[in-house]
């Protein structure tokens, strides 16, 4: 596929088809629909509908949009002067959360009434629900803030440690909670006590984060390879070394995909290199050689469909 | 792999009422055919079709522990970062900060963070002044000094507001705190858009001469820095005054200046990497800009270097031609500068 534009992120929805959001402003479907979602906008992050239905973007145009295969483009919240550059959303507790600058706030796909804000002091850069979408974690300056998104006034959980954070993720056990740093390297807490955990080494900031193999492992982009660290015990990564998977010398791997159960690790580079590989076996299979840097990267739950797009607008679904 | 070339971005300073929001409206305006996206820290009344004004935070913060001289704009790289998924991308960028902005973590943002330097490249640093309040705002304002010290060009904005003398010695006292920039004289901002985009001043390639003559107002001019193109000794001469107008501007002890260095000697190159290295990193942060041409002893090409505060970029440039005067000259702007150690240091890096 061309689609001329920026991949800003590609989803698999419960059907196993793929869904793109672009830097047109459009969202589009495998299934050949297109979605004009931020018209004359860019798309600049985006997740599923926690319904299974669709994908929710937010633009430059400060607009937060589902968009659906057959449907019109349905607007969710408007930031008037600001742009939507992180979303999140939980199929758990049905909850949908974008960020603004300082501003975060919580809808409920269920509950159009249902409004919640979270104000910070500095512009929050990532989000993440935890797996039982009940609490919200934001990356900001400084640390991480985690809130009850659907508790109106109270005051968040902060995990502090020095520098700008930009992404979050949490582990699939909710125990420990993950930031990609601007300085190359992933910092992390101990939920229950706020030990931190430093992870550097990286040539580049590590945005992509994936769990795989039950949470025992955690795959990174940031280095020449996929980078992956053992999540076991109660010390999670402390102490433990990494392993790079699919190393190859001056290249970056830019975005990383793999299966929450399985054992199945897909990465995009900066060369355009798409790969895929069983981190229990020594199978590495490349699906696409060199191209434009990838931008987005999914892979389906089961392992079976690999979807990639890249900063030129090429894109591909690939049965594995 | 696409290599689409780094799109240029020019930095707009300068103090509230100096003329910048209507330079900005002169780029944008203008019949150029071209599109640029304009990073504003306030929605003011621009807004032109086909381009994109963006608003910012300017949220400034220090990388690498608290590192000075590793303060970025950490909006920027988020608003450019979001640039760069627009679809047909942009000509240029623009970011106007504000008027109490120091210009330094904006510059170095486009050093410092790997993404921003991979698709974009800063172009200038271009400040505007207003030429009949210029002179209280560099005595009152230390923001205002190092707008004016840390800039690439200056923009002498209202000048139809005063005198010729007037004018003149708000050269003088401006080509004092940076005697490299060069001065454009403006009325309603009505300079052409090739004086403030694609100047490329941080381009390596294009820094291809320092002249004194362009550098240092004529001698007995109270912007002149002395060299030895005087062909007399500096070294007895006080440059603390300012005689241009009426009385003096106090600029207390962190008097910002520009000092010009100059040897016809060659330079070894090893003993100078050592020089420079050692004193950006014990005077990087009073050293707001450098630049610099280096004839190396045994090389062949020019050695030219640019830094902003600790951030020094150097590379063997083109090569010398036949006939042409082989020499090293280099310019520091800083605060507490001390003239005869850094000539010192310079002159004793001679091959």
């Amino acid at each position: 596929m061309e689609f001329h534009a920026h991949v800003t992120a590609v989803l698999f929805g419960p059907s196993g088809h793929a869904a793109f959001a672009l830097g047109d402003g459009t969202a589009r479907f495998e299934t050949g629909e297109v979605v004009q979602a931020h018209p004359d906008a860019a798309v600049l992050a985006a997740a599923p509908h926690p319904s299974g239905h669709g994908v929710i973007t937010g633009g430059d145009d400060g607009r937060l949009v589902w968009s659906r295969a057959a449907e019109p483009p349905v607007e969710l919240a408007a930031v008037a002067g600001g742009w939507i550059d992180a979303v999140a959303t939980s199929a758990e507790s049905g909850l949908i959360a974008f960020a603004s600058g300082k501003r975060v706030e919580a809808l409920d796909a269920r509950d159009p009434l249902f409004r919640r804000a979270f104000p910070h002091e500095r512009s929050v850069a990532g989000l993440a629900f935890d797996p039982k979408g009940r609490k919200l974690a934001c990356a900001t300056y400084g640390g991480a803030t985690v809130w009850f998104a659907r508790i109106a006034d109270q005051k968040p959980q902060r995990f502090n440690w020095a520098g700008s954070h930009i992404g979050v993720a949490w582990s699939p056990d909710a125990r420990f909670l993950i930031t990609a740093m601007q300085e190359n390297m992933l910092h992390g807490w101990r939920v229950a006590d706020a030990k931190d955990m430093r992870m550097s080494g990286y040539a580049a900031k590590p945005r992509s984060i994936a769990f795989l193999s039950g949470g025992r492992l955690m795959a990174t982009s940031g280095a020449e390879g996929a980078v992956v660290w053992p999540f076991r015990g109660a010390n999670g990564p402390m102490g433990e070394q990494a392993a790079e998977v699919g190393h190859l010398e001056g290249t970056l791997v830019t975005c990383v995909a793999a299966t929450p159960n399985g054992a199945r690790l897909a990465a995009g580079t900066n060369a355009g290199r798409v790969w895929f590989a069983d981190v229990d076996g020594n199978r590495l299979a490349e699906v696409r050689a060199e191209g434009a840097a990838v931008s987005a990267l999914a892979i389906t739950p089961d392992g079976r469909r690999l979807a990639w797009g890249d900063e030129d607008g090429n894109a591909d679904v690939v049965d594995l | 792999m696409s290599q689409a070339s780094p799109i240029p971005v020019t930095v707009l300073t300068g103090y509230l009422g100096a003329g910048k929001t209507t330079l900005l409206n002169r780029i944008l305006t203008e019949d150029h055919g071209k599109r640029y996206a304009v990073i504003v820290n306030e929605f003011g009344e621009i807004g032109i079709d086909n381009d994109l004004v963006v608003g910012a935070d300017e949220e400034v913060f220090e990388m690498n522990n608290g590192c000075v001289c590793c303060t970025v704009r950490g909006d920027l790289i988020r608003v450019l970062s979001g640039l760069m998924k627009r679809k047909g991308g942009f000509d240029a960028i623009v970011v106007e900060t504000t008027g109490l902005a120091d210009p330094a973590p904006v510059a170095q943002t486009f050093f410092m963070d790997d993404e921003v330097k991979a698709r974009t490249k800063l172009d200038s640093v271009t400040t505007v002044v207003d030429a009949r309040h210029v002179t209280e705002r560099i005595a009152d304002s230390r923001e205002a000094r190092e707008q004016i010290a840390f800039a690439d060009q200056i923009i002498l904005n209202k000048t139809d507001l005063v005198s010729e003398a007037e004018l003149e010695a708000v050269e003088a006292r401006l080509r004092k705190l940076n005697p490299l920039a060069p001065i454009h004289r403006a009325q309603r901002s009505n300079v052409p858009l090739e004086t403030v985009l694609g100047r490329g001043a941080f381009d390596l390639e294009r820094i291809v001469d320092l002249q004194p003559e362009f550098l240092n107002p004529a001698h007995g001019e109270p912007g002149h820095v002395h060299d030895e193109h005087c062909g007399h000794d500096h070294h007895d001469h006080d440059h603390g005054h300012d005689h241009g107008h009426g009385g003096h501007a106090h600029e207390g002890a962190e008097d910002i200046r520009g000092i010009s260095l100059s040897t016809e000697r060659p330079i070894d190159g090893a003993r100078f990497t050592r020089w420079i290295d050692k004193l950006l990193a014990e005077q990087g942060p009073d050293i707001l800009r450098a630049k610099g041409i280096i004839d190396v002893a045994g090389e062949d090409k020019r050695l030219v270097f640019q830094a902003v505060h600790m951030i020094l970029e150097g590379e063997l440039q083109r090569e010398w031609k036949p006939g042409e005067k082989r020499w090293s000259r280099a310019v520091f702007i800083g605060r507490n500068l001390d003239e005869a150690a850094l000539r010192e240091g310079f002159e004793a890096c001679a091959a």
